[in-house]
């Protein structure tokens, strides 16, 4: 009898739990877009200048979202290229090589860099910037590759973790059959262990995506400004998206600007979505070639 | 028997966790024969079959003493030895699973995937080991029109089969099954009871069974393994 109630009760609070987080991501969109959706218009990307001029970067734009935009996406696509290749592949490390005390030291010192807020990830930056300023080449300074170095950083963790739980769950017989037929260590692990793994490599992926591109402590003290346009070079200062959200909701005047805060808001949603969406699409490919192409 | 022995053991001793899993064994398996292994569940006849393949070596907790010699070509090889190449030995020695373990590729894949890890890169060679291997498991017949689908979508009589043939496209001399049949209906198992018996003129099988009646039927021996001992056991 008691069972019988307290099922009930979990499966309420159950639903209860999932309607809440529902409800509060449809609160944000909605509020969002309830908010927002009216200031989207060319003007406000592209402020006074000639769109097709910009997009082809041969005007800049000052007074608009654009540059913040291809910032953002500058900063993703750098950040990611260097966390992907080193994280997945200490996962692989991690899971098929290291063994015994040095696994344990690793894992603890990975659940360290883990833990460590962002803000001091972008202090960390930032002293590397100054540092490198003072001793190898005074013409680096905060820049849009120390940041992209300072969020790899930040999400190397994710990376190594969900490659490494992936690659260990996978059964005992998957990991044997190809060994058994002659093949090396390594083989397995391309041939097989990996193109098994994706799914679980993937997410990881995408989390670490969604987190580069949402940061602010790190960047804020590693190269985002306001007003310089699109970045010249991996050198130079730049951009970025959740910045300009931060800069406008502390230092706006009129409701205009406001306004113009809750635009780059949702322009930030669409571009977090539409790279969710490529590396969905790149996964569902990449399994395909690894496992299925005749 | 009047054929040579292909597989010697001396003094083998397996040992997990410091269980001591297999005893003491020496004993002998002539060639181009059927060894039955029969016994009682989980006494270790899966780890004798592995000590054969060295396939139980990713398990960290385990170790061997003793020695395993088998006769490639016309002299015995001590196939623990440092200097002996692992794949090499895999390659020479194949394994079929109680369960099937297809990969997720085409059945075509599936078959050439041993020749892949190779490096045999030629398409017309790869094409005609992989017909050859679906003749020699029986399975020709029902795939060659569809070579491109999924493994999975096979039954479960037809990717053993499809096991087999992945076994033995690199063209073993000793195969080791282990209770091939026993996720199969009586129907699937008597094609793979077939398929075994028309192995025997190019391999040495050493088959892990439950079934007497099986036994009965294949093996030319039977030991069985218990208490960590192998003793011969009357195939009457």
């Amino acid at each position: 009898m008691m069972d019988r109630v307290l099922e009930k009760v979990v499966t309420g609070f159950s639903w209860i739990c999932a309607t809440v987080l529902l409800g509060t991501v449809f609160s944000i969109v909605g509020y969002l877009l309830v908010n927002g959706l009216g200031t989207i218009n060319v003007t406000i990307i592209f402020g006074e200048t000639d769109p097709v001029d910009a997009l082809l970067f041969r005007k800049q734009v000052f007074d608009g979202l654009f540059p913040a935009m291809v910032g953002t996406f500058a900063l993703v696509a750098l950040s990611v290229s260097f966390a992907v290749p080193i994280g997945i592949a200490a996962g692989i490390y991690m899971a098929e090589y290291c063994r015994g005390g040095l696994k344990r030291i690793f894992s603890l010192v990975f659940d360290v860099l883990a833990g460590i807020p962002s803000i001091v990830v972008g202090l960390f930056g930032f002293s590397v910037a100054i540092f490198l300023h003072n001793y190898f080449y005074s013409r680096i300074y905060p820049c849009l590759l120390i940041s992209a170095l300072s969020l790899a950083f930040l999400v190397l963790p994710y990376l190594i973790r969900t490659t490494q739980v992936s690659l260990e769950n996978l059964p005992e017989n998957i990991r044997q059959t190809a060994p058994a037929l002659g093949a090396t260590k390594l083989q397995n692990i391309f041939y097989v262990l990996i193109p098994r793994s994706l799914s679980g490599i993937a997410s990881g992926v995408i989390l670490s995506i969604g987190r580069c591109a949402e940061d602010t402590a790190v960047i804020m003290l590693t190269g985002a400004v306001t007003m310089v346009g699109v970045p010249k070079s991996v050198f130079s200062n730049y951009e970025a998206l959740p910045f300009y959200i931060y800069y406008i909701s502390s230092q706006y005047s009129d409701k205009q600007e406001l306004l113009s805060g809750y635009g780059a808001a949702i322009i930030l949603l669409v571009i977090c979505g539409l790279l969710f969406m490529m590396a969905f699409f790149i996964k569902n490919r990449l399994t395909y070639h690894a496992l299925y192409r005749q | 028997m009047d054929n040579e022995i292909k597989i010697k053991i001396d003094g083998l001793s397996f040992f997990y966790n410091e269980h001591r899993i297999l005893n003491n064994i020496t004993a002998g398996f002539p060639e181009n024969t059927i060894t039955a292994i029969v016994g009682p569940s989980g006494k270790g006849k899966t780890t004798f079959l592995m000590t054969l393949n060295r396939l139980w070596e990713s398990i960290s907790q385990a170790r061997i003493e003793g020695e395993v010699e088998i006769r490639f070509g016309d002299r015995f090889h001590k196939i623990y030895d440092s200097s002996y190449p692992l794949s090499q030995l895999r390659r020479l020695v194949g394994m079929v699973f109680q369960v099937p373990n297809p990969l997720p590729m085409s059945i075509y894949k599936n078959v050439a995937f041993p020749l892949k890890l190779t490096g045999v890169k030629d398409k017309n060679m790869i094409s005609g080991k992989v017909e050859t291997a679906l003749k020699r498991a029986f399975l020709w017949e029902e795939v060659k029109d569809r070579l491109t689908d999924n493994a999975f979508s096979l039954s479960g009589g037809q990717q053993q089969r499809l096991c087999i043939a992945r076994a033995l496209i690199l063209e073993p001399e000793i195969l080791l099954l282990d209770e091939p049949t026993s996720s199969l209906d009586a129907s699937a198992g008597a094609v793979i009871e077939e398929l075994m018996l028309s192995l025997k003129d190019r391999c040495t099988l050493l088959i892990v069974s439950h079934y007497l009646d099986q036994v009965k039927r294949i093996a030319d021996t039977s030991m069985e393994l218990s208490d960590g001992k192998l003793h011969e056991y009357p195939n009457s």
